[in-house]
């Protein structure tokens, strides 16, 4: 008995210390020059940029009043890696579990951090916003952790446009953009900005947290004669590793220690490659090598920027290969899937000229009501598949299934793919294919897995290559699984996941501001994805009107191509009947002969003889001379 | 096969070749019936007869000459000039050699007028004296010896060149190993079709020859015209991708969707063998725009208006509608050579009185006089040389 008490005493006290942190955002454009080469606006918080990392404790509850006051745009706030558990509505996506939130609204985003520890972020999930700079990180610290450290500081990479992203959507989703070539960023950026110097205690261990908050491309990181120790990759604590360097991809974080040198006698460059091989042109102004430094002293120089070999430089590095991460609490294996999914990602251009994402020949178009909103007032018809729409490449999930995704890659691009409110075990993830035509897919029979696989919630795939996930489905809510290369989750690469849709109808409901925010976005919060809805399961499945992809290019003739083909034939052949008609009437008309015999005859009606004529005609029906 | 045999070209040769040709008959025809006939003078028949040989031989040879350089420097130069902006120069060529051959196809159905049209001129070139004197002494002793060197060879020369323009604008847009088989076949073909023209006269069999050549000739002349537009709006594409389509083949993506009338994913003239001589006989493309389809309905719209038009001049001596306006005066060409004061000039009357007139001057004076415009002989003049006699 008393030992109930004790652990009753424990939890008590574990929730009146958990905090509740309060955030007012008030979003809006900050101009800013983050690469030092051109001012432009990038999408502050508070009237600032860089965005604020937000840091809390385990069990926390966090509330973010998020008002819009950019002029022209909606925006929205998805909490990266956050599993959002039994708060779905929190989540972030627009047209999945929100509305936009038009200029002027204020959104509440009001959720409890539990379960989880370790490094996140927080990014606008409507559209590519988030590379206009509505970014930051989200850190919830342990209280134990598993290895000592007495720095924490935080590093986020990614990738720097001039342009700003509603700009370059328009040029990258074009007719005249035929093979879909995602737009060139212009810088790196480390931090937020470039040329950083990280000043170091020496003999200190610090725990750096990475993130990549880039929109596009992956990026290598070493610190020159210095070794990282990988301790956590996307909030999941992993068996450390010592590598030379690491490969980060868009989404993806890790948390290296690094051991500062005891009597350094130098200071030391900290090295950001981009990965050229994601880019498929290369300007030759480009600089992807971002030159940092690392001091101890301030003494001695900064040694100087390493150059720009960015081939020579990432061949010399090691990065640890992230399938063989091992997670520090050595989960098995999940067992035999109760549900699996086989997409099959591929590049297509669709009626319009432009190139789309597609799994399974579906690429994703945002339905008329949010999913979550279908789920919540869908009733019994919620775990009908079809109400979710045709296009929204949608799949329902059962309480507690083991689902397994099978995503084979068959585009000669890398890709990082992340699941929303999950960590899932990558239990394949193949090299990359050689041959464009024949990418490598999964084929079940030999395929064998690891014991403890690697967990994350965003993993990168290889070109023309495959990956399998497996993961609980113990989450109510509508979870989006897409790829982070935000160039093609705009072109359609995502699939929603519809998760115990009963449970999430009995344990969430949608709170007034956000039926405000959508009254106010003029977006419905009740029907199917076409916004149908009705008291029969006909009514829910009537999806006329929904938003669809473009149909699929003409190929070979059609009727216009008939008519057109037919008019030239005959045109032609009456032009060819002309010409005859013309040629003909050379032998037949122009003749001399002819004329000088008419002549002849006018003469002798006239009275005149042969006689008096001037000429006659000989046997040639030449005229000579009497 | 476009790489070793350019249709237009064997159909600009084959014409310029023919005129040559037809020329040289017309020449070889009035020695033949009085210049100095075979009855008359063997010794200068055979003189005459050589030098209208050699002149019309070296004439071509010299054309020929000029004409394989001109290309080759073209060619050199072309490489340089327009990597970046082929698309656009391909079009502009396409264009020039739609309207060479245009112009030149429908005289080549009129081939008795050629052939009336050259026996005045040599007429004329073969009877006006010189109006200076000085003129007569420097240039004439020499072209009175060899006039009928100097003729064929100045007309064949021009003819040449005039081919070798017409190549040139109608070639250029293929490689250089595409030249010379279309030219010795042309050649060929036009000597061969003069020659005939020579022993049997127009006939009707010939005609229907040349009405199946000239209607090949249009066919290819409004393929060229569909395809120099196909080439502007190919280049206005790939001006806005970049530069990205050409390289992608014949698959989607290669092409502009909204200006599209037909795609098919195989076929495709740039690529695929065979299909280029499709292009080049009736300009098939594979993938088809509003611009290439609506041009090539134009262009014969625009083809058979002027073939209705120049019937109904013939028949009536005058255009619909317009009673004192001809169709040459549409030309401007016309007007600046001051073509409407000559032409009031000859009536058929006076031709015959122009070679009767010849025959006699020649078979006077036993020598010809040779001046180097033929066209500046007017009526008036003519009727004081030979006044009319009963």
């Amino acid at each position: 008995m008393h030992f109930i008490y004790v652990i009753w005493l424990f939890i008590w006290a574990g929730i009146i210390t958990a905090e509740t942190h309060t955030f007012h955002f008030n979003v809006s454009y900050v101009t800013a020059n983050p690469d030092g080469l051109l001012d432009r606006r990038m999408i502050g918080i508070n009237n600032h940029w860089p965005n604020p990392t937000i840091r809390v404790k385990k069990n926390d509850r966090v509330e973010i009043y998020l008002t819009n006051f950019l002029e022209n745009r909606n925006t929205s706030l998805h909490f990266h890696g956050l599993f959002q558990k039994d708060t779905n509505a929190m989540d972030g996506p627009e047209m999945v579990t929100q509305c936009p939130i038009p200029p002027g609204e204020t959104f509440l985003y009001n959720f409890t951090v539990t379960d989880q520890v370790g490094t996140y972020w927080y990014h606008s999930h409507s559209g590519s916003q988030y590379g206009d700079g509505l970014r930051g990180v989200f850190i919830i610290e342990d209280d134990d952790y598993p290895f000592d450290f007495q720095q924490d500081s935080v590093l986020t990479v990614g990738e720097h446009y001039h342009k700003e992203t509603p700009a370059i959507m328009k040029s990258f989703m074009s007719r005249y953009n035929p093979t879909g070539a995602e737009p060139i960023p212009q810088n790196i950026l480390f931090n937020e900005t470039n040329n950083v110097t990280w000043t170091l205690n020496p003999g200190e261990t610090t725990l750096l947290r990475i993130v990549n908050v880039g929109l596009f491309v992956a990026h290598y990181i070493y610190i020159e004669d210095h070794t990282l120790t990988i301790v956590e990759i996307d909030g999941g604590y992993v068996e450390q590793v010592e590598v030379d360097s690491i490969y980060i991809a868009p989404g993806q974080r890790y948390s290296v220690l690094i051991q500062a040198k005891k009597s350094p006698q130098q200071n030391y460059r900290f090295i950001c490659v981009l990965d050229y091989e994601m880019l498929d042109l290369i300007p030759s102004d480009l600089q992807l090598v971002s030159t940092n430094w690392v001091q101890y002293t301030n003494t001695k120089e900064l040694p100087g920027s390493i150059g720009n070999d960015y081939k020579k430089i990432i061949e010399s590095l090691h990065p640890a290969e992230e399938f063989n991460l091992i997670p520090l609490e050595k989960v098995p294996l999940y067992p035999e899937p109760d549900y699996t999914i086989e997409l099959n990602f591929t590049m297509e251009v669709l009626g319009d000229g432009i190139t789309y994402a597609l799994f399974n020949g579906i690429s994703y178009v945002p339905p008329k009501v949010p999913t979550l909103m279908t789920v919540l007032s869908g009733g019994e018809y919620s775990t009908v598949k079809e109400i979710y729409g045709s296009n929204t490449n949608s799949f329902v999930l059962q309480p507690n299934e083991v689902v397994e995704i099978i995503l084979n890659n068959m585009d000669p691009g890398k890709h990082p793919f992340h699941l929303h409110g999950h960590t899932f075990q990558t239990i394949v993830k193949s090299k990359s294919g050689e041959n464009e035509d024949e990418p490598l897919i999964y084929n079940p029979e030999n395929a064998t897995f690891p014991e403890y696989p690697m967990i994350r919630d965003t993993v990168q795939t290889n070109p023309n290559g495959h990956i399998v996930i497996r993961f609980k489905a113990e989450n109510p809510g509508v979870w989006f699984f897409h790829c982070h290369v935000d160039w093609h989750l705009e072109q359609g690469l995502a699939i929603t996941l519809i998760e115990s849709p009963l449970i999430t109808q009995e344990k969430q409901t949608l709170i007034d501001n956000h039926k405000n925010v959508c009254e106010s976005a003029k977006i419905p919060v009740q029907g199917n994805a076409a916004g149908n809805f009705g008291s029969s399961k006909k009514s829910w499945l009537n999806l006329h009107g929904e938003n669809v992809q473009f149909s699929p290019l003409p190929v070979g003739f059609t009727l216009k191509g008939y008519i057109a083909m037919a008019l030239c034939t005959f045109v032609a052949l009456y032009g060819v009947f002309s010409i005859y008609k013309y040629g003909m009437e050379d032998v037949n008309s122009d003749n001399i002969e002819n004329k000088i015999e008419k002549l002849h005859k006018l003469l002798a009606d006239c009275g005149e003889t042969d006689e008096s004529a001037m000429f006659n005609l000989n046997s040639n029906g030449e005229a000579v001379n009497q | 096969m476009v790489n070793v045999f350019n249709v237009q070209i064997f159909f600009v040769v084959f014409r310029e070749s023919l005129e040559a040709a037809v020329i040289v008959s017309v020449l070889l025809a009035f020695l033949k019936q009085g210049l100095g006939g075979a009855t008359d003078d063997p010794i200068v028949y055979k003189r005459l007869y050589r030098q209208i040989w050699f002149g019309s031989f070296l004439g071509v040879l010299v054309c020929l000459i000029i004409g394989a350089a001109f290309i080759g420097a073209f060619y050199s130069l072309k490489n340089d000039i327009w990597a970046k902006s082929e698309d656009l120069w391909e079009g502009i060529f396409c264009i020039i050699a739609t309207v060479l051959i245009t112009i030149m196809g429908l005289a080549m159905l009129r081939i008795n007028k050629m052939k009336e049209k050259w026996r005045v001129k040599l007429a004329r070139a073969l009877i006006k004296t010189p109006t200076k004197k000085l003129e007569r002494f420097k240039i004439g002793y020499l072209s009175k010896k060899y006039a009928m060197f100097l003729l064929p060879f100045i007309t064949c020369l021009r003819e040449g060149l005039e081919a070798v323009v017409f190549v040139g604008g109608v070639g250029l847009n293929s490689p250089a190993s595409s030249f010379p088989i279309p030219v010795i076949t042309g050649l060929m073909a036009g000597v061969g079709v003069g020659a005939i023209l020579y022993f049997f006269g127009a006939s009707t069999s010939l005609q229907i020859f040349l009405i199946i050549s000239t209607c090949f000739l249009y066919l290819i002349a409004a393929g060229l015209f569909s395809r120099g537009i196909w080439f502007f709006e190919n280049y206005v594409y790939s001006q806005k991708t970049g530069g990205d389509a050409a390289e992608n083949g014949s698959g989607p993506g290669t092409y502009d969707i909204a200006r599209s009338v037909w795609h098919v994913n195989c076929c495709n003239p740039n690529i695929d063998h065979g299909w280029d001589i499709f292009n080049a006989l009736f300009g098939w493309q594979n993938s088809a725009t509003y611009g290439s389809v609506i041009s090539y309905n134009l262009y014969w719209v625009l083809i058979i208006s002027i073939i209705g038009l120049m019937l109904y001049e013939e028949k009536n001596g005058h255009l619909p509608f317009l009673k004192s306006t001809k169709l040459n005066e549409l030309n401007p060409m016309y007007h600046i050579k001051g073509k409407k004061a000559k032409q009031a000039g000859l009536t058929e009357d006076e031709h015959e009185l122009l070679f009767k007139e010849i025959k006699a001057k020649r078979s006077q004076e036993g020598k010809i006089v040779v001046v180097d415009d033929a066209d500046e002989i007017s009526s008036t003049e003519l009727t004081a040389l030979h006044p009319i006699e009963k």
